[in-house]
C-alpha cells in the first residue's frame, strides 16, 4: 500500500509541475486530492490492511497529500504570475497619443491687468467703485473742471449719445458721482471701466479701459501720491523699479503729472540676455515708459462735490489698462484686444 | 507748436544748456513736452559749396560727364556726375567722402564705370529740400567757396515741436518760451523796444460794439508801404516755423504772432469803408468770405470786426477777402485786440477754421502784451515794407488799462502752503524766490504770502496753481515717496454695494474659466445691419459715430460673441471642428422707459440711459480638446445647460428654473429669429424672464455658415444676480446620509410630449417623504414602440435620514409611484 502511495504521489507531483494552465491544475487537484481522487480511492483500501500499519500509512498519505497541496499552489501561483505578464503585456498602451483635454478657459488680458491694478491699490485700502459708461456731459466734464468751451476739451475727442449725454471718456466722472453720494471723506476709490473716444489706429482704440484712483483727506500731499504710485510700480513691475514724474495739465488736478516707470525690459549694464538699452523697442532707449497721468485734486472737484471743507486736499490718478497690458505682455497691436480671437485671448492664463 | 532755437538764442542766452537737445530736455522736465528736435543742417555736415572747373565727357559712358571741382583750396576733385544741367564755372554743392546725406544715402570714394569719383554733386531731392528735382542744384556765383552748405543756405537753424498743454497760453510764443527757458536759467529774457506809437490821429476811427468779448482793440495806420517778398531770412525762418512766406506785410504779421504770441492782422486801409472799424457781434444770416477764399454764413453769435457797411473779417479767427492787402496796397491799418477765449472757441468750432490765431485766442492772450503787440508789428512791417506811420488807436473798456493790462489778481496763501501740500522740504524764502523767477510780485502779509501774478499767466489763479510752479521749478524729483497711512480701515467688502458686485461677477468669470470658455471684450457700439442680422435693434444711437460699424449702442451681447465665434471659424486654418467656448459679462444700452425719443440728459446725472449687465455664452465644436476622433463628441444644448446649471449653482442662485420659448411671454427681443424654437428655452428668475439659451436657429446657422451646431445663451446679470448668495454668505455644513439607500428603476411608456421634468417631479411627489431623487437615465422612441410614444428608464432612490428602509416601505411608494404616473401623465409600466 505504502508502495502505490508512493507511486500515486511521484506520479501526481509529476503531473502538477508539468501543468501548463490553471486548467489543468484544477484537474490533478480533482484526480489526486479530490473526493474520488486517486489518494482517496488508495485509502479506501486502508480498513483491509494491519491496524498497526495504519498510523504509518495515513502519515504517509498526509504527507503526500501536504506535498502535492504544496506543488499545486506552488504550479498555480508560477502560472498566475505567467498569465498577469501576459495580460500586462497585451494591455499595454501607446502613452504618446494625444490626451483628452478639459477645455482650457482664460481671463481677457484687460480683465486680468485691471484685476492686478485693483488687488494692488486694494493693499493700501482702495475699494472699487463703477459707474454708468453713458455719462452726462456735465458729470464727464463740467464737473470735473472741463467748462464747456475750454481748449482741454480738446484732449478728448468725444462721442455723444444724445444732447448732453456722452459716451464717458474717462472714469473720473465715477470718482464725482462716488464724491457726491458719499458726502463724507476720507474717500478712497478706485474707479476701473471702459471708456470711449474718437479714435482707431494700431494704439487708440475707440473704446479702451481706465483705472482711475482718488484719495480725499485731511492732510493728504504729493508726497503721498508719489508714495502709491511708486508702490503701485513696484508691485506691477517689479521691485527695482523707480517712477519719475513730470509737469503736466490735467484740468482735474493740480500741479498735475505724467508719470514714467523705469524701462523694466532693458539695462544700461549690457550682459547676456538683457536687451541693452539703445535697442529697447519698449522704451525707445530713454529708459523711461510713460504709464499714467496723475496729480492734486482741483479744489474745484470738491465745490462740485458738494464737500464744504476748504482744508481737504486729494490726490488722484488714471492708467490705460491697455496700455500696461501691451507692456506687460510685449502685445504690438492694441486692435488684437478687441477681435476676440481665441489664439490671442487663451495666451495669458 | 515750432520752436526756433537761433530765434530763441536772440532773446536768451542759451550757452550751457547742452544745445537743442538739452534744451528739450529742460522744458520737458518743466511740462513744456518737446515731442521732436530737428536739425536743419542733418545730414549736411560734410556738404560744402565747391567750384566746377572742367566738364568733360565721361570715356565710358554717354550720359555721365566727369567734373573737376574746386573747394577753394587744396587739390581739386573728379567727380563722375549724371546730372546735365552744369557747367565749368557753375558753383554746386559738393558731397565729400564720408558724408551721410539726408535722403539715406552714404558717400564713398568708388570707381563708376571705370572711372574713380571722390564725392557727389548734389540735387535739391538728394539734400532733403525737395521732394523732386531735376538735375543738381546750382547756387549763386557769389557763393564762397568751400564753406558748409547749411550755413550757405541759412540753414544751420534746429527746431523743437513743442506739445503746450492747454493751460499754459504764455507758451505759444518764441518770448513765451524765452521767459521760461530765462526763468530756468536765472536770467532775464531781453528784447528790444520798438518804436512807441502815439494813439492819436488815426484816419480810421474804432468802434468796440461787444462788451468785454472784445476789450481793447489797437489800430496802426501806415501809408506808402510797399508789397514785395519777404527777405530770405524772413522766408526761412516761417518756413522753419511750417509757415509759407505770403508777402512781406502778412509775414511780419505772422512773424510777430510766434514771437509774441499774440495774432494781429493787416487790412488793405482803402478797403476799409466809412473810415471806420470795429467788433461787433454778427448780424444772423450775415455772410462773410474769408482769407481762404470760402464764404462762411454766420449765425449772429459769433464776433466779427466791421467796418460802416460789412463785416471784414472773423474776429479771433481769420480775415476776411474783402479787406485783404494785396500786390497794389499802398496803405495798410494794423489790427491788434483781444477777444474772449470762448467766444473765439465756438466761432472757430462753429466753422471748422483751427487757425493759428483762434489756437491762440482760444487760450487767451495777454492782456497786457496787446499794446506792445501792434508797436512792434508797426515797426516790422515799416522795416520790410517801408510807409510811414500816419496814425494809431487805442480803444479799450473800462476793465483794461494803456498800462499794465487787466487788473491783477491776487492770490492768497499762508507762507508754508506750498511746501505742506507737495510734502517737501522748502524754506519761505526760496518759495518767494521761485514765484518771482516767474515774475510773480510777492509780498508777505503775516503768515500770508500774497501773490500777484504776471498778467500773461492766465493760469495761475489758486494757491495750488502756484505750488504746482513751486513744484515744476524745483523739480518733481525733490517730492519725497511716503505711502499715506490709513486713517480708517478699507471698507469690508460685504458691506460694500460695489464691492459685492464686483466681487459676485469675478465668481461668475473664474467659474467659467475653469468651465473652458475664454472671455472676449466686444466694443459697446456696432451697426445697426449686424444687430438686425441677429434679429435685434437698438435704440440708443451715437451721434457721431466714427463709421457705420459703430452708430448705435448694443441692447445684447449676443451680436458681440456671435461675431466673435464667426472669426474664430473665418481664422481657422485645417479641417478639424473647432471646439469654441466664448463668454462676456458687460453693460448694454437701453433707453429708460419715457425716453422714446432718445437719450436725452436731465439734470445733472441723468441720461435716459439705461445699463443692465448681461452674461452672455457662445458654445460650440467638440465636447473635449484632443483625443482621438472617436472622442470628439459634437456639443449640443445639454452641454450649454450643463454649464449655465453649474454657474448658477456656483454663484448660489436660487430660483431659477428653465422654460420653453412661449410665444406669449417674450420680452427679449430677436429670440424667434435667432433661436431653435425646439432646442431653447427661457430662464427664468423667479417669474421673471431673465435669460434665454439654446441652438441658434438653422436660418441663421446657413447664413452664419456655421461649422458646427452654435449653442448660445445670455443672462440679465441684474436678474441673475439678485438671486445669488451674497459674497460672505458662507454655506453652512449639511450632513449626507447615514442610512443605506434604495434603487428602483422603472420602464415606462409616455407620450412624448410629458417633459422629463413632469415625470421625475410626479414621482418625487408620489413616493414622499422616503423618495429623494428621481432621474431620467435612458429614453427610446422608435420601431418597439407606438408613434408619438417614448419609453423613458427611471431611476429613484429612496432613504431615510433616521433609519434603514423596510423593503416594503420602497414597494409601497413604487405603487404609488406608478399610480401617480398613470393619473396624471397616462404613462403604463413597460410590460
Amino acid at each position: 500500500m505504502l508502495e502505490k502511495l508512493d507511486a500515486i504521489g511521484a506520479q501526481a507531483l509529476k503531473e502538477v509541475e508539468a501543468a501548463s494552465s490553471l486548467e489543468i491544475v484544477e484537474q490533478a487537484r480533482i484526480a489526486y486530492l479530490g473526493k474520488k481522487g486517486a489518494l482517496s480511492e488508495v485509502l479506501k483500501g486502508l480498513g483491509a490492511t494491519d491496524p498497526s500499519e495504519r498510523p504509518r500509512i495515513g502519515a504517509a498519505a498526509n504527507e503526500w497529500k501536504r506535498k502535492i497541496e504544496e506543488a499545486l499552489e506552488a504550479r498555480k501561483s508560477g502560472l498566475e504570475s505567467l498569465e498577469l505578464e501576459k495580460r500586462l503585456r497585451e494591455e499595454r498602451i501607446d502613452i504618446s497619443l494625444p490626451s483628452r483635454q478639459p477645455h482650457k478657459g482664460a481671463l481677457h488680458p484687460i480683465t486680468q491687468v485691471t484685476r492686478r491694478i485693483v488687488q494692488t491699490f486694494a493693499r493700501l485700502g482702495f475699494d472699487v467703485t463703477t459707474g454708468p459708461e453713458v455719462e452726462t456731459e456735465f458729470l464727464n466734464f463740467e464737473a470735473v473742471n472741463i467748462p464747456k468751451d475750454h481748449p482741454a476739451r480738446d484732449m478728448q475727442d468725444t462721442f455723444f449719445a444724445g444732447p448732453g449725454v456722452v459716451l464717458r471718456t474717462h472714469t473720473s466722472p465715477v470718482q464725482m458721482r462716488a464724491m457726491r453720494e458719499m458726502g463724507k471723506w476720507p474717500v478712497r476709490i478706485l474707479c476701473p471701466g471702459a471708456v470711449y473716444r474718437c479714435d482707431d489706429d494700431a494704439t487708440h482704440s475707440p473704446m479702451f479701459h481706465q483705472v482711475e484712483g482718488l484719495w480725499v483727506d485731511h492732510g493728504v500731499k504729493m508726497s503721498h501720491l508719489k508714495g502709491t504710485l511708486e508702490f503701485f510700480a513696484r508691485e506691477l513691475f517689479g521691485s527695482g523699479s523707480q517712477i519719475r514724474l513730470r509737469p503736466s495739465y490735467f484740468p482735474f488736478v493740480e500741479p498735475g503729472a505724467e508719470v514714467d516707470v523705469s524701462c523694466f525690459n532693458c539695462s544700461t549694464q549690457a550682459g547676456s540676455g538683457v536687451v541693452a538699452r539703445d535697442s529697447c523697442r519698449v522704451c525707445k532707449g530713454t529708459g523711461w515708459i510713460e504709464i499714467l497721468g496723475a496729480g492734486m485734486v482741483h479744489p474745484r472737484l470738491f465745490e462740485m462735490a458738494g464737500f464744504k471743507d476748504k482744508s481737504l486736499t486729494g490726490f488722484a490718478f488714471g492708467m490705460g489698462v491697455e496700455r500696461i497690458a501691451m507692456l506687460l505682455h510685449r502685445i504690438p497691436d492694441l486692435r488684437l484686444m478687441y477681435q476676440g480671437d481665441v489664439r490671442f485671448l487663451s495666451q495669458f492664463s | 507748436m515750432r520752436i526756433s532755437w537761433n530765434w530763441l538764442s536772440e532773446m536768451v542766452d542759451l550757452t550751457g544748456v547742452g544745445g537743442p537737445q538739452g534744451l528739450a530736455e529742460l522744458l520737458t522736465r518743466r511740462g513744456l513736452e518737446v515731442e521732436a528736435v530737428e536739425s536743419q543742417g542733418a545730414g549736411l555736415e560734410k556738404v560744402v559749396t565747391a567750384k566746377i572747373l572742367e566738364r568733360a565727357p565721361h570715356p565710358q559712358a554717354d550720359r555721365l560727364s566727369l567734373c573737376k571741382v574746386s573747394m577753394g583750396s587744396g587739390e581739386p576733385l573728379e567727380i563722375v556726375c549724371g546730372a546735365q544741367n552744369m557747367k565749368a564755372g557753375d558753383t554746386v554743392a559738393l558731397a565729400q567722402v564720408g558724408a551721410n546725406l539726408p535722403n539715406g544715402m552714404k558717400i564713398a570714394a568708388g570707381k563708376i564705370r571705370g572711372v574713380l569719383s571722390n564725392g557727389m554733386l548734389c540735387s535739391e531731392e538728394e539734400l532733403g529740400f525737395q521732394k523732386k528735382s531735376d538735375g543738381i542744384l546750382i547756387l549763386p556765383e557769389t557763393t564762397k567757396l568751400g564753406v558748409g552748405l547749411a550755413e550757405v543756405l541759412g540753414r544751420s537753424d534746429s527746431h523743437l515741436t513743442l506739445k503746450v498743454t492747454a493751460n499754459r497760453a504764455d507758451c505759444l510764443s518764441h518770448w513765451g518760451i524765452a521767459r521760461e527757458v530765462a526763468s530756468a536759467l536765472g536770467q532775464k529774457p531781453k528784447r528790444e523796444s520798438p518804436p512807441e506809437l502815439d494813439f492819436r490821429n488815426s484816419p480810421i476811427a474804432v468802434h468796440l460794439e461787444a462788451g468785454e468779448l472784445a476789450p481793447q482793440f489797437f489800430g496802426c495806420y501806415i501809408e506808402g508801404v510797399k508789397i514785395g517778398p519777404s527777405p530770405d531770412w524772413l522766408v526761412q525762418r516761417l518756413e522753419g516755423l511750417g509757415s509759407r512766406s505770403i508777402n512781406n506785410v502778412v509775414d511780419a504779421t505772422n512773424l510777430v504772432m510766434f514771437e509774441l504770441g499774440q495774432p494781429v492782422h493787416a487790412y488793405d486801409a482803402d478797403l476799409i469803408e466809412g473810415k471806420v472799424i470795429g467788433v461787433r457781434l454778427a448780424k444772423a444770416g450775415e455772410e462773410l468770405a474769408l482769407l481762404d477764399g470760402k464764404t462762411v454764413k454766420l449765425s449772429g453769435t459769433e464776433l466779427v470786426i466791421a467796418d460802416s457797411s460789412r463785416a471784414v473779417g472773423l474776429a479771433g479767427v481769420m480775415g476776411g477777402g474783402n479787406s485783404e492787402v494785396q500786390e497794389t496796397t499802398t496803405r495798410v491799418f494794423l489790427e491788434c485786440a483781444e477777444f474772449a477765449p470762448t467766444s473765439v472757441r465756438r466761432a472757430s468750432t462753429q466753422h471748422q477754421r483751427k487757425t493759428d490765431a483762434a489756437h491762440r485766442f482760444e487760450r487767451g492772450v495777454d492782456p497786457a502784451g496787446v499794446a506792445f503787440a501792434i508797436t512792434r508789428l508797426a515797426q516790422i512791417v515799416t522795416l520790410l515794407g517801408g510807409g510811414k506811420i500816419i496814425g494809431s488807436v487805442a480803444a479799450l473798456k473800462p476793465s483794461r488799462k494803456l498800462e499794465g493790462g487787466a487788473e491783477s489778481r491776487e492770490i492768497r496763501m499762508a507762507t508754508g502752503f506750498c511746501a505742506d501740500f507737495l510734502g517737501i522740504q522748502l524754506s519761505e524764502a526760496e518759495c518767494q524766490r521761485v514765484l518771482e523767477s516767474h515774475d510773480c510780485v510777492v509780498c508777505r502779509e503775516g503768515s500770508d504770502f500774497v501773490v500777484k501774478a504776471p498778467s500773461f499767466r492766465l493760469d495761475l489763479s489758486i494757491p495750488e496753481d502756484l505750488a504746482e510752479e513751486v513744484a515744476r521749478s524745483v523739480g518733481y524729483d525733490r517730492i519725497p515717496s511716503i505711502v499715506p497711512a490709513l486713517t480708517t480701515p478699507p471698507t469690508a467688502t460685504v458691506a460694500n454695494a460695489s464691492g459685492m458686485r464686483g466681487a459676485l461677477i469675478n465668481r461668475a468669470k473664474d467659474m467659467l474659466v475653469q468651465q473652458g470658455f475664454v472671455e472676449t471684450l466686444n466694443f459697446a457700439f456696432t451697426s445697426g445691419r449686424w444687430l438686425k442680422e441677429c434679429g435685434l435693434e437698438s435704440k440708443v444711437k451715437v451721434v457721431n459715430p466714427l463709421s457705420e460699424e459703430h452708430e448705435v449702442l448694443v441692447p445684447s451681447l449676443l451680436p458681440g460673441v456671435i461675431s466673435n465665434v464667426l472669426h474664430n471659424w473665418n481664422h481657422h486654418f485645417g479641417s478639424e471642428a473647432l471646439p469654441l467656448r466664448i463668454f462676456e459679462l458687460r453693460p448694454t444700452f437701453h433707453l429708460e422707459p419715457g425716453a422714446e425719443s432718445g437719450a436725452k440728459a436731465q439734470g445733472e446725472s441723468e441720461t435716459g440711459v439705461q445699463e443692465r449687465w448681461k452674461l452672455s455664452l457662445a458654445l460650440t465644436g467638440p465636447r473635449a480638446s484632443g483625443g482621438l476622433r472617436s472622442d470628439q463628441n459634437e456639443s449640443d444644448f445639454f452641454d450649454l445647460k450643463g454649464v449655465v446649471e453649474n454657474l448658477l449653482e456656483a454663484l448660489g442662485a436660487r430660483g431659477v428654473r428653465f422654460s420653453p420659448l412661449s410665444a406669449s411671454r417674450s420680452p427679449i427681443e430677436g429670440v424667434s429669429a435667432l433661436f431653435h424654437p425646439g432646442q431653447s428655452v427661457e430662464i427664468l428668475a423667479g417669474n421673471q424672464v431673465a435669460g434665454v439659451m439654446g441652438l441658434v436657429h438653422p436660418a441663421r446657422a446657413k447664413a452664419w455658415k456655421a461649422r458646427t451646431p452654435l449653442l448660445l445663451a445670455e443672462m440679465d446679470w441684474e436678474a441673475i444676480s439678485r438671486l445669488c448668495r451674497p459674497a460672505g454668505d458662507t454655506r453652512a455644513y449639511k450632513a449626507w446620509p447615514e442610512f443605506p439607500s434604495m434603487e428602483r428603476d422603472f420602464a415606462i411608456l409616455t407620450r412624448t410630449d410629458v417633459s422629463a421634468d413632469k415625470i421625475t417631479q410626479v414621482a418625487l411627489k408620489a413616493g414622499r417623504p422616503i423618495a429623494k431623487v428621481a432621474k431620467i437615465f435612458d429614453i427610446y422612441r422608435g420601431s418597439q414602440v407606438a408613434e408619438g410614444m417614448t419609453s423613458v428608464a427611471v431611476r429613484v432612490i429612496f432613504w431615510d435620514e433616521s433609519r434603514s428602509l423596510q423593503e416594503v416601505e420602497t414597494e409601497t411608494a413604487s405603487k404609488q409611484i406608478l399610480e401617480a404616473w398613470k393619473k396624471e401623465l397616462g404613462a403604463e409600466l413597460r410590460g
